[in-house]
């Protein structure tokens, strides 16, 4: 079953990104761009729900990837390639040292500590002259070679860390985080070593959100500190929630729906802001289990008898 | 499990492609400006405001007979996003505005950050930009297609510091500025200033936009005695809390707010110890000057923002005329013949002088407003106007 | 010394804000089990309503301190209005999931704040006083309104404390947040705890924007910057904890008054983020958290 799971994730991927070619690289191309940042974006932090913890620091590894290639492109002149390799091993290595001396911190109070790490860390690049301070670094493009083809490139990359994570999450590895949210001491018994294993599930989201930060960098072109606020992790949440935290293909559910509604909701001027949080709360309220869950359980349910179970129940 | 997924996606896609394509032709009688401004946060105001200027300037030009260009008449129409003061989102507004609606005038945008994106996307696809954002890269001859619409730091520091140091014998001055990019501009050039006048800066310190407890730092300027304090950037009503506090615990010296935009919230927040209180960036609608013309823009603003108009939404207003004359004076609708013709267009702007665009000096290409400086000084609860200095090259 | 002395009562001041929004914060996590990331409209709502009422009722032709008490009642009864309909229409179905109630949250933020600017506007209002000058305690300067805010934080939290440990009240709650199964065993009605004790909560937050009015800047986006404080201060405290929320409180006052002083308020902003990692990791579930 797996084999053919990843069969047919490469063959959607793949094809995804022959599709958005015919979006082009107009308005069109760059919310083909956003959908797949976002989506990675909400992957990994369903991938770090794999060990029972809530990343609020996603946003934090984000934007050190993101400047990370910004520094990269423009202050050292390294080439594309490498200056994603550096927002990747950047990432790596911070949220190695991050997580090792966080994670034996949980639940809420490990939320915090995320929380209070992006915002520190924002401040940190308000006050970097070298880093463009609070008006931003400029100047971050792609190569020419890839020019209109640039979204294609994301998704495929995009698409590519998506079925990484969801390998690994089907892997033996993945099976050892699971046990670990549902009881480490269990997991301990047996002797594997429990902190190393939740600082490598922590550092293997953060490496690729380190990376979705790059490409988010050299999309916009300009980034600023105000970029990598705790919003944007809380928006990334509010993907995995809505499309829904059980199945792999949620957050990329979530992130569709959200940003699409963001891009319908900018005509409304200053009513986006509540046009979109109304959105979340519904989704909240009524989709508890993110669109893919109630999808999912219509499908059993329409299996089952004729009558469909209501969604939303008490829990 | 993944089938209706693969659907939904090859949907989603198609829908997407076709609306890449669906963009009304644009008759010839009608250009969009763009806006790119806050609508939402603490930066609200600024941008309902300028919206609404723009769509008050679009339909003056309409009524008294529009913009003429080879022998056609055209109308301005004003689409306006939200850039929520950030370089993603205005990298968003960038898309909606450029790609999207195909915007070719961009008549107003605000925040440096979100700016900075914005105008990435606009000189490599040929889109006139004005902006209120400070910060001398963002002109020059790099970014041909670039004008500023109200004065910056650089226009006003100097003559504003030069008038205060003459109307106050004033040795020693200390500056406090949001930790923002209009705060980091700032302060550079108003310590460049202060020095130039001969007033010596003694500090210079950061605070965190949205907090509202000033106390310490106020326990911290007002321990250093200084002659003045200057608040540069700092929002009016934030800059009220600060004199505030600065009058409880007794200091009574100079009070500038060398780029403060208006006096109500400096009122609301501070009371009397915002009076005497220097303004750089405001609008007096107060004195004998003012026309009913004036007086008409402001009630307006008044009743879309609940607060008296100011310099970052008139540059707004008066983009809108000089893309008018700039047209005209073209006799062409394309954004590279329009800024070309900028450069020596002349208009009438909001403050009634005859402005056009200079700075050639500073940034290497005339790419600046040319606008009054327009000293204020809170007397008495009103904001009275004090000085105005006029910009060196007008003509 | 004098400086010392200055600082000191300024933490004090600043503390006794944070000190009432952590209160509500930690009560909610306390019985529900869940964070609230609203928390902080409710106290900008108060501030509104009272800014908005102040100048209604002194035109009708009350005193001054008459218009504000009755504008203080008005901002604490509608913001409580809101906070309970906020609980039936949403939080009520997310009790104790941490993920999906902070999600609600962060929509209400939006959805609430957007109409809020809507509504009020986007501009600062004025607020008079309740009493206006300074007062000078020990040679220090400190504003009469600050000092009837402290007064005000700490009888509301020796009240909280009394309530909790005396009344039926009180006691429900703590059984509730002890552990909510046992106190449904022991017939504890879970749902009107909850409600009680959310809309408590709210009330306490609404006390502290209605009081905070008259020296802050009175916007829509007044309680952002408190609520990351208050959160701070809850999770340092130790979630749930009474006692951690004041010491939560007054640690983050203390950081922000005298790093505010000796640095700028930008780096004290840094320092207490920094700090709060340091403390959490050396005491996990915070300095009185016990769960």
């Amino acid at each position: 079953m797996n084999e053919r799971f990843f069969r047919q994730g490469l063959l959607a991927v793949a094809l995804a990104a022959l599709l958005s070619v015919a979006a082009g690289s107009g308005y069109a191309g760059n919310l083909v761009i956003w959908i797949a940042i976002a989506a990675v974006l909400a992957s990994t932090l369903r991938f770090v729900l794999l060990i029972g913890e809530l990343n609020f620091a996603v946003a934090a590894f984000f934007g050190l990837g993101a400047y990370a290639s910004g520094a990269a492109t423009t202050l050292w002149q390294l080439p594309f390639g490498l200056s994603i390799l550096t927002s990747g091993v950047v990432a790596l290595l911070a949220s190695a040292a991050f997580g090792y001396v966080t994670l034996r911190v949980k639940g809420p109070y490990f939320l915090l500590i995320g929380f209070a790490f992006t915002e520190a860390l924002r401040i940190l690049y308000t006050r970097s002259e070298w880093l463009g301070g609070n008006s931003g670094m400029v100047g971050i493009f792609p190569p020419a070679v890839l020019g209109d083809y640039f979204p294609t490139f994301v998704v495929a990359v995009a698409g590519a860390l998506i079925l990484l994570l969801a390998r690994i999450e089907h892997s033996h590895l993945g099976r050892v985080f699971v046990a670990i949210r549902d009881n480490d001491s269990v997991v301990r018994s047996v002797g594997i070593p429990v902190h190393a294993m939740k600082v490598l599930c922590f550092c293997i989201a953060s490496l690729v959100a380190g990376v979705a930060g790059a490409l988010q960098a050299f999309s916009n072109n300009v980034i600023s500190p105000l970029d990598f606020s705790f919003m944007l992790s809380t928006f990334a949440l509010a993907y995995l929630k809505v499309g829904g935290e059980r199945h792999a293909l949620g957050p990329v559910v979530g992130a569709v729906l959200l940003v699409l509604l963001a891009s319908v909701a900018q005509r409304f001027g200053g009513s986006e802001q509540i046009f979109y949080g109304a959105a979340i709360v519904f989704g909240v309220l009524f989709m508890p289990d993110g669109l893919t869950g109630w999808l999912a359980r219509r499908r059993t349910a329409r299996a089952k008898t004729a009558l469909p179970s209501p969604a939303g129940e008490m829990q | 499990m993944l089938h209706p997924a693969i659907r939904h996606l090859f949907r989603t896609s198609l829908v997407i492609a076709c609306s890449a394509h669906v963009g009304l032709s644009m008759a010839n009688e009608t250009i969009k400006l763009g806006l790119s401004v806050p609508l939402s946060g603490s930066g609200a105001p600024w941008g309902v405001g300028a919206e609404w200027l723009c769509r008050k300037a679009a339909s003056e030009i309409a009524e008294s007979g529009g913009v003429k260009v080879k022998g056609q008449v055209v109308n301005f129409e004003c689409v306006t996003y939200d850039n929520k003061y950030n370089a993603a989102e205005g990298a968003k507004v960038a898309q909606a505005l450029v790609n999207k609606d195909d915007v070719k005038f961009v008549a107003g945008s605000i925040g440096t950050a979100p700016v900075r994106a914005l105008q990435s996307l606009t000189e490599r696809k040929g889109v006139l930009l004005f902006t209120t954002a400070w910060g001398a890269s963002i002109k020059g001859t790099n970014y041909p297609l670039t004008f500023t619409q109200m004065n910056t730091t650089i226009e006003i520091a100097g003559p504003l510091t030069g008038f205060i140091a003459k109307a106050h014998p004033i040795k020693t001055v200390a500056l406090l500025n949001p930790n923002d990019a209009t705060g980091q501009e700032t302060e550079k050039t108003a310590r460049k200033a202060w020095e130039a006048a001969g007033v010596k800066v003694v500090s210079s310190d950061w605070y965190e936009r949205g907090s509202s407890e000033f106390q310490p730092v106020a326990a911290k300027l007002s321990a250093l005695k200084p002659d003045g304090i200057d608040l540069c950037s700092t929002p009016p009503a934030d800059a009220g809390l600060v004199f505030k506090e600065l009058a409880g615990l007794g200091w009574n010296g100079v009070k500038i707010v060398e780029v403060g935009t208006g006096a109500s919230g400096l009122i609301a927040t501070g009371g009397n110890a915002a009076q005497g209180v220097y303004l750089g960036a405001a609008v007096s609608l107060d004195g004998p000057t003012v026309t009913a013309h004036q007086r008409a823009l402001d009630d307006g603003v008044r009743k879309a923002t609940g607060d008296s108009i100011n310099a970052v939404q008139i540059g707004i207003y008066d983009a809108v005329y000089a893309l008018k004359a700039a047209m005209e004076r073209a006799q062409s609708t394309e954004p590279a013949d329009v800024a070309k013709a900028m450069s020596s267009v002349t208009f009438t702007s909001f403050y009634g002088n005859k402005s056009g665009f200079g700075g050639k000096a500073v940034y290497g290409t005339p790419q600046q407003m040319m606008l009054p400086v327009i000293v204020t000084q809170l007397k008495d609860g009103k904001l009275v106007e004090v000085a105005r200095i006029a910009s060196g090259e007008q003509r | 010394m004098q400086t010392l002395l200055q600082l000191f009562f300024t933490a004090l001041q600043i503390g006794a804000v944070y000190i009432l929004f952590a209160l509500g914060l930690t009560l909610i996590f306390g019985v529900l089990r869940i964070v609230n990331f609203a928390h902080g409209q409710f106290f900008t709502l108060s501030a509104l309503i009272v800014s908005v009422a102040v100048p209604w009722f002194a035109n009708g032709g009350s005193p001054v301190w008459l218009a504000y008490t009755l504008a203080c009642l008005c901002g604490v009864i509608v913001t409580s209005a809101l906070g309970a309909l906020v609980y039936e229409v949403g939080f009520k179905r997310v009790e104790r999931d941490m993920t999906g109630s902070f999600i609600l949250s962060a929509g209400f933020v939006l959805m609430i704040e957007g109409v809020f600017t809507k509504l009020f506007g986007g501009i600062v209002r004025p607020v008079p006083p309740l009493v206006d000058g300074n007062i000078d305690v020990f040679g220090i300067s400190v504003a009469a309104q600050r000092l009837v805010l402290c007064g005000v934080a700490a009888a509301l939290t020796l009240l909280l404390t009394l309530a909790l440990g005396g009344t039926r009240f009180g006691k429900a709650l703590r059984a509730v947040s002890i552990d909510h199964q046992a106190a449904m065993l022991q017939g504890i009605s879970y749902r009107r705890i909850g409600f009680g004790g959310f809309v408590a909560a709210t009330a306490i937050g609404a006390v502290a924007g209605a009081l905070i009015a008259p020296v802050a800047a009175v916007s829509p986006t007044l309680g952002d910057a408190y609520l990351v404080k208050g959160f701070i201060a809850v999770v340092i405290g130790g979630m749930g904890s009474v006692p951690g929320a004041i010491l939560g409180g007054l640690f983050i006052a203390f950081v922000e008054s005298f790093v505010g002083f000796y640095f700028d308020p930008s780096v004290a902003s840094l320092a207490i983020f920094v700090l709060v990692m340091a403390v959490l990791l050396v005491r996990p579930k915070g300095l009185l958290g016990h769960e």
